[in-house]
C-alpha cells in the first residue's frame, strides 16, 4: 500500500512535468541559496583560520607602555610566566629593529626583512632549529653583544649558504652572524614572506642601539591553546598588579580574535541563511497552493476512490506523499544546482575578487539539512490541502464536474 | 436469517434554507441475497438518496439500514469505507474510471485499498477483465475505449472484490441503446451467476429487466413487487418537478 502510494505520487508528479517544475522552483532556489551561502561561510571561516594560524594562534602578543613612572621589566614578565607554566610555555621580548635602518649585506640592501630583538629562548619557543653555529645565549644578552642569527632565506640569497661567521649591517651597526636557522618553509619560492626571511638580535643590544629603557613588546606561547582566555587573563592580572592601570598594557591573542571573527562570520551566515530560507517558505506556500488546485481538480477522483473504499487517511497520505515528493525532488535539484554554483564560484571568485583564497565548500551537513527541510516543507504545506481532500464528502465529490 | 439489505423506516432529511427536504421518508424494504431489483423513480423521487444509503456513501437521518445484518448508521467514516470496499461494487452512469491509470490499474484500485498483495492483484484484475471481454486491453487507458467498453471496465472493477451487492446507478444512461442492452445483459448474467444486483434508474424500459421493481415517489415507496405486473410501470405522475429537491436524480 505504501509502495503503491509512492508509485501513484510519482506518476501524478510526472504527468504534470511543467507544473511540478514551476512549483518546485521556489524550493530549488531556496535550497541552492542555503547551500551556497553555508558553503561560502565555511570557505570564509577556513580562509580566516588559515591566515590567523600563520600568525600563530597559540601566541599571545603583549604590549607594555608603563603608567607614569610605573612599568614592568623583562624580569617581571618572566616571573609572571614562571608562576603560570601550566598556561604559558615561554615568553620573550620581541622588539622590532627594522625601523632603525635597512639591512645591508655587502652592497645590497634587503627590505621586508623581519629584524627583531629577542632573548635566548626565542628560537626554541618559535620552533626554529639551529642549522649551523649556535643560537643566541644569555651572555649575548647580558653583554649587549652585536651578534645575530639569520634565517635560511637570508643565508641562501645574500650569502649563498655561507653566512656563518660573516657580518651584516643594519643601519650603521655591524653584527656578526653566529648562527643560521633551518628553513621552516620547505618551498624556496615561498620563503620570502615567511619566518625564514628574518634576522634575530639580542634584545638588550636593540634597546641600547635604539635608546629604549624598557621593553614594550613581548611574544608568549601558550601551553594550551584552548585555554587562551585564561592565559591572557593571568598576564593581564600580573601587569595590572604591577602598574595599577588597565591602560598601561595590552594583551592580544590571535585565537581570541579568530574566535571573535568566527562568531561574526557565523552571525552573517545565519542572517543570510535566514534570508535564503524565506525562499524555502515561499516555495512551501507555492506547493500548498498547487496542491489545493490539485485537490479541486481531482475532486471527482477523490470521490471515486472513496466509493471504492479509500479511507480518509489513505487519501491524506496520497496527497501528503505527493507534496513531499514534489518538494523532495525540488530539494535534490536545488542541491545539485547549489553544488554546481559552488564549483563555478570557486572558479570565478579568484578572477573577480583578485587573488582571494576564499572557497565555497558545501558541507555534507548543509546538504543533508537542506534535503530534510525541503521534505519537511512538503509535508507541512501539503498537509492542509491533503486534509481538505481527505474530508471531502464522497457524494458531493462524485457529483463534482 | 435477515435480509441482505434491510431498510427500516429509513429517513433522510436535508435542510435547504428554511425548508426541510424529505429525500427519503420512512422507507421500509428488504432485498434478499441473489435478487435483481430495480429502484425506479423520477428526478427528485429519492432514488439517488436511496442508492447513497445502500452504497454506504451516506447514513440515514432516522431509521435503520442493515447491510448483511449490520447497522450501517452507527458506523464511523472509516468503517463505512471498509464496508464499501468489501461489500459493494459500484457501477456509475459516467463509468468513473481514473483517467491516468490503465485498465488493469483501474480495476486493481479496490484491491489496493483492501491490502491485497501485488501478484494476487494482477491475477485477479486480469481474471475479471477477461470475464468482461477486455483481457486484451490491460494496458490501455480508459480514454482509448468506447463508452460501452469503459462501462465494462467499471463492471469488472465492481466485481473484483466479489462484493455482496452490485449497485448500478443508471448504468446505461450514457450509452446508446445497443450497448445499453449489452450492459444490461451483463448485469442479468451476473444475477444468473448468483450476484445481488440493485439497479437504479428513471427508465421503466430498463427497470423491467429486473425481477422486482421498487418505485419511489417523493421519498416514499409507492410500489414494491414483480416487475411484470402492470402497476409496476404505471405512468409517472405528470406533476411539475419540484426544483432543488435533490441535486441529481
Amino acid at each position: 500500500m505504501i509502495i503503491e502510494t509512492f508509485r501513484q505520487a510519482i506518476q501524478n508528479v510526472w504527468s504534470n512535468k511543467l507544473r511540478t517544475f514551476l512549483t518546485m522552483l521556489g524550493i530549488i532556489i531556496g535550497v541552492m541559496a542555503v547551500i551556497v551561502i553555508v558553503g561560502l561561510g565555511n570557505g570564509m571561516t577556513q580562509s580566516m583560520r588559515d591566515s590567523f594560524s600563520s600568525l600563530g594562534t597559540n601566541t599571545l602578543n603583549i604590549q607594555v607602555w608603563g603608567y607614569g613612572s610605573r612599568t614592568a621589566s623583562v624580569d617581571d614578565l618572566y616571573k609572571i610566566v614562571d608562576q603560570n607554566r601550566d598556561l604559558i610555555q615561554a615568553i620573550s621580548p620581541e622588539i622590532d629593529f627594522s625601523g632603525t635602518g635597512s639591512l645591508k649585506i655587502g652592497t645590497n640592501t634587503y627590505r621586508w626583512v623581519t629584524i627583531n630583538g629577542v632573548d635566548e629562548h626565542y628560537t626554541a619557543m618559535r620552533n626554529f632549529q639551529i642549522a649551523q653555529g649556535r643560537g643566541l645565549q644569555y651572555m649575548d644578552i647580558k653583554d649587549n653583544k652585536q651578534v645575530c642569527i639569520i634565517g635560511d632565506y637570508i643565508n641562501r640569497v645574500a650569502f649563498g649558504g655561507n653566512g656563518l661567521g660573516q657580518t651584516l649591517k643594519i643601519g650603521a651597526n655591524k653584527f656578526r652572524i653566529v648562527g643560521v636557522l633551518a628553513a621552516k618553509v620547505s618551498d624556496p619560492d615561498m620563503q620570502e614572506g615567511s619566518d625564514d626571511n628574518s634576522v634575530f638580535l639580542p634584545y638588550s643590544t636593540v634597546m641600547r642601539l635604539s635608546n629604549q629603557s624598557t621593553v614594550s613588546n613581548y611574544t608568549a606561547v601558550m601551553a594550551d591553546e584552548s585555554r587562551a582566555n585564561e592565559a591572557k587573563a593571568v598576564v593581564e592580572n600580573g601587569l595590572l598588579a604591577l602598574m595599577g592601570s588597565e591602560n598601561s598594557y595590552y594583551v592580544y591573542s590571535a585565537s581570541e580574535w579568530l574566535e571573535e571573527m568566527n562568531k561574526m562570520i557565523n552571525m552573517v551566515i545565519v542572517v543570510l541563511t535566514g534570508i535564503a530560507s524565506i525562499s524555502l517558505l515561499v516555495g512551501g506556500i507555492g506547493i500548498m497552493n498547487i496542491m489545493l488546485v490539485s485537490v479541486t481538480e481531482r475532486t471527482r477522483e477523490i470521490g471515486i476512490r472513496k466509493a471504492l473504499g479509500a479511507k480518509e487517511r489513505t487519501i491524506l497520505a496520497q496527497f501528503v506523499v505527493e507534496a513531499a515528493t514534489t518538494s523532495a525532488l525540488g530539494g535534490v535539484l536545488g542541491i545539485a544546482l547549489g553544488y554546481i554554483v559552488s564549483m563555478a564560484a570557486n572558479k570565478l571568485l579568484p578572477i573577480l575578487a583578485g587573488g582571494t583564497d576564499i572557497t565555497v565548500s558545501p558541507s555534507f551537513n548543509s546538504i543533508a539539512v537542506a534535503f530534510g527541510i525541503s521534505v519537511g516543507i512538503g509535508v507541512l504545506f501539503g498537509y492542509l490541502p491533503a486534509r481538505r481532500a481527505a474530508r471531502l464528502n464522497p457524494i458531493e465529490a462524485l457529483r463534482y464536474d | 436469517m435477515s435480509a441482505l439489505i434491510e431498510f427500516d423506516e429509513v429517513c433522510k432529511y436535508y435542510q435547504m434554507g428554511d425548508t426541510t427536504v424529505k429525500a427519503a421518508d420512512h422507507i421500509t424494504m428488504k432485498i434478499e441475497k441473489g435478487e435483481f431489483v430495480a429502484i425506479v423513480g423520477q428526478s427528485g423521487s429519492g432514488k439517488s438518496t436511496c442508492m447513497n444509503i445502500i452504497g454506504c456513501l451516506d447514513v440515514p437521518t432516522a431509521g435503520t439500514y442493515r447491510l448483511n445484518g449490520k447497522d450501517v448508521g452507527k458506523m464511523s467514516r472509516n468503517e463505512l469505507a471498509a464496508i464499501r470496499n468489501e461489500m459493494l461494487g459500484f457501477i456509475f452512469q459516467q463509468y468513473n474510471l481514473l483517467p491516468r491509470l490503465n485498465l488493469m490499474e483501474n480495476v486493481e484500485v479496490p484491491l489496493v485499498y483492501a491490502g491485497v498483495p501485488r501478484a494476487e492483484r494482477h491475477a485477479r484484475a486480469r481474471e475479471v477483465l477477461d470475464q468482461v471481454g477486455l483481457g486484451d486491453k490491460l494496458k490501455n487507458k480508459p480514454n482509448q475505449l468506447s463508452g460501452g467498453q469503459q462501462q465494462r471496465v467499471s463492471i469488472a472493477r465492481a466485481l473484483v472484490r466479489n462484493p455482496a451487492v452490485i449497485l448500478a446507478d443508471e448504468p446505461t444512461g450514457a450509452l446508446d441503446s445497443h450497448t445499453g442492452r449489452e450492459v444490461l445483459g451483463m448485469l442479468q448474467q451476473l444475477h444468473d451467476e448468483g450476484h445481488t444486483v440493485v439497479l437504479i434508474t428513471h427508465d421503466n424500459s430498463i427497470a423491467v429487466q429486473a425481477d422486482r421493481i421498487i418505485r419511489l415517489e417523493d421519498g416514499q415507496v409507492v410500489y414494491d413487487g414483480d416487475s411484470h405486473a402492470p402497476e409496476a410501470i404505471v405512468q409517472p405522475t405528470l406533476l411539475p418537478e419540484e426544483p432543488g429537491k435533490e441535486g441529481k436524480a
